[in-house]
């Protein structure tokens, strides 16, 4: 009987064991399972993220020459009026570099664009992150600020042989100061409202109370640059409406962030020229 | 050994097709999570050592590639696996659907407690139990859909490393 007992109880027994024996592993070998078994995987998601790829790239060999012509027709219409905001672009660094000095200001923190393949969109209602494909071998720091065609992506959390990992902006976990486009008073961002088949959504916290916002007059948050990871004037989103707060103090909204978060296939990494 | 390297094998598939799975899904706010499948066969097929190196295993991988702190899904696993365990001889386990009932089962549990560990951080933790329950149903709908077809291919592998002898079907 006390043998039966006993092997009914085994299951449980060596339950307790694991978690015995998984508290008193040293956090370094902790790190190092971790790590080796993420690169073990990190192969199979870049592969099927190259597999991807090839397979747009057969799709868009299908389109006729026709419609290449026309493509190349709008992108070289694109590329004058780009052209023409990197001359505009180059005077203005130039005033920005005449007047620091002028005025003895500490200059902005440069960055190196980094143009990144995503490999993997992992969006959940725990967290939202993306896996690119470029880490170590390229030299991307953790922290980086990471962007897109729509304003602010994230930032890179965790940095592997040959890929990192980027948190999003609709993560729960990231919190950053903004302010409202035009405005100089700074607000606090936090994502974290992912709804099913809705747009991704965020929370600001500490809007002056003179800040209005609706859906029909949205405001446009954008990064203040303060805390040094973001530079300023980045887009995060919309700001869709705002209500006074329980203190009275100040108001708290809702922002709309770029739906587009959701399938982003580019992104770009700011890599500080100057690391700290 | 070879009972645990083919279900182990079996899993990084599983684990490599849910997360393509979810890249396609991102830009409709859908996540699959199957957990349950992880456990379930290692639990109610395999031979004791085996089964829980294999989920303790299929815990890591997890971890490994999920922003959570390292040995929470290995923690959560081992419990699966030792509940399941304490089930199995109870169980009609060579039934296909019995299996598949049991893997449902073990997925919800273990995406609940998933849930509670990690809701704390979010900043209106009542707004994010709908997307969560949404996730759940389509995570459940895909379990059932695919968890024969990987009973089938865990029984093959182990066939295949010749670890299983083909009556034990």
């Amino acid at each position: 009987m006390p043998f039966r007992r006993l092997a009914t109880a085994k299951p449980f027994v060596t339950l307790g064991l694991v978690v015995a024996a998984w508290i008193v592993v040293p956090v370094t070998i902790k790190t190092l399972a971790r790590a080796s078994f993420y690169e073990l995987t990190a192969p199979i998601t870049v592969v099927a993220s190259y597999a991807r790829d090839l397979q747009q790239y057969w799709s868009l060999r299908l389109h006729s020459n026709g419609e290449l012509i026309e493509a190349g027709r709008d992108l070289a219409r694109l590329n004058a009026s780009y052209e023409f905001a990197v001359q505009q672009n180059t005077e203005m660094q130039a005033e920005i570099a005449r007047l620091e000095g002028l005025l003895r200001l500490p200059a902005f923190a440069n960055y190196r664009l980094e143009h990144v393949r995503v490999a993997s969109r992992d969006f959940s209602g725990w967290w939202q992150r993306i896996v690119i494909r470029k880490g170590k071998n390229f030299g991307l720091p953790v922290g980086a600020p990471v962007i897109f065609t729509g304003g602010v992506v994230g930032r890179v959390t965790e940095v592997h042989a040959a890929t990192a990992v980027v948190e999003l902006l609709t993560s729960q976990n990231v919190r950053l100061a903004g302010v409202v486009e035009g405005d100089t008073r700074p607000i606090s961002y936090q994502g974290g409202l992912n709804p099913t088949f809705g747009p991704p959504r965020g929370v600001v916290e500490f809007v002056p109370l003179d800040v209005f916002a609706s859906a029909a007059a949205p405001k446009r948050l954008v990064t203040s640059g303060l805390g040094g990871v973001f530079p300023p004037g980045l887009t995060i989103g919309e700001i869709t409406h705002v209500d006074l707060s329980s203190d009275g103090l100040f108001k708290t909204g809702e922002v709309k962030l770029d739906e587009r978060l959701g399938s982003v296939a580019e992104v770009t990494v700011l890599v500080p020229l100057t690391p700290e | 050994m070879r009972h645990t390297l083919a279900t182990f094998l079996t899993l990084v598939l599983l684990w490599a097709l849910v997360a393509q799975g979810n890249h396609a899904l991102s830009n409709l706010r859908v996540y699959l999570f199957v957990g349950g499948l992880f456990v379930t066969y290692a639990a109610l097929m395999l031979p004791w050592r085996a089964g829980l190196a294999t989920s303790l295993l299929g815990g890591l991988l997890c971890d490994a590639n999920a922003p959570v702190a390292f040995g929470t899904h290995l923690l959560l696993f081992a419990a699966a696996f030792a509940v399941l365990w304490h089930l199995r001889d109870r169980l009609p386990r060579e039934d296909t659907v019995a299996r598949v009932i049991v893997a449902l089962l073990a997925n919800l549990a273990l995406f609940l407690v998933f849930s509670f560990t990690q809701i704390g951080g979010s900043p209106v933790p009542a707004i994010a139990w709908p997307r969560l329950i949404g996730d759940l149903v389509c995570s459940q709908i895909c379990l059932a859909l695919i968890a024969p077809w990987f009973f089938a291919l865990q029984h093959r592998a182990l066939l295949l490393a010749r670890a299983e002898r083909e009556n034990l079907a």
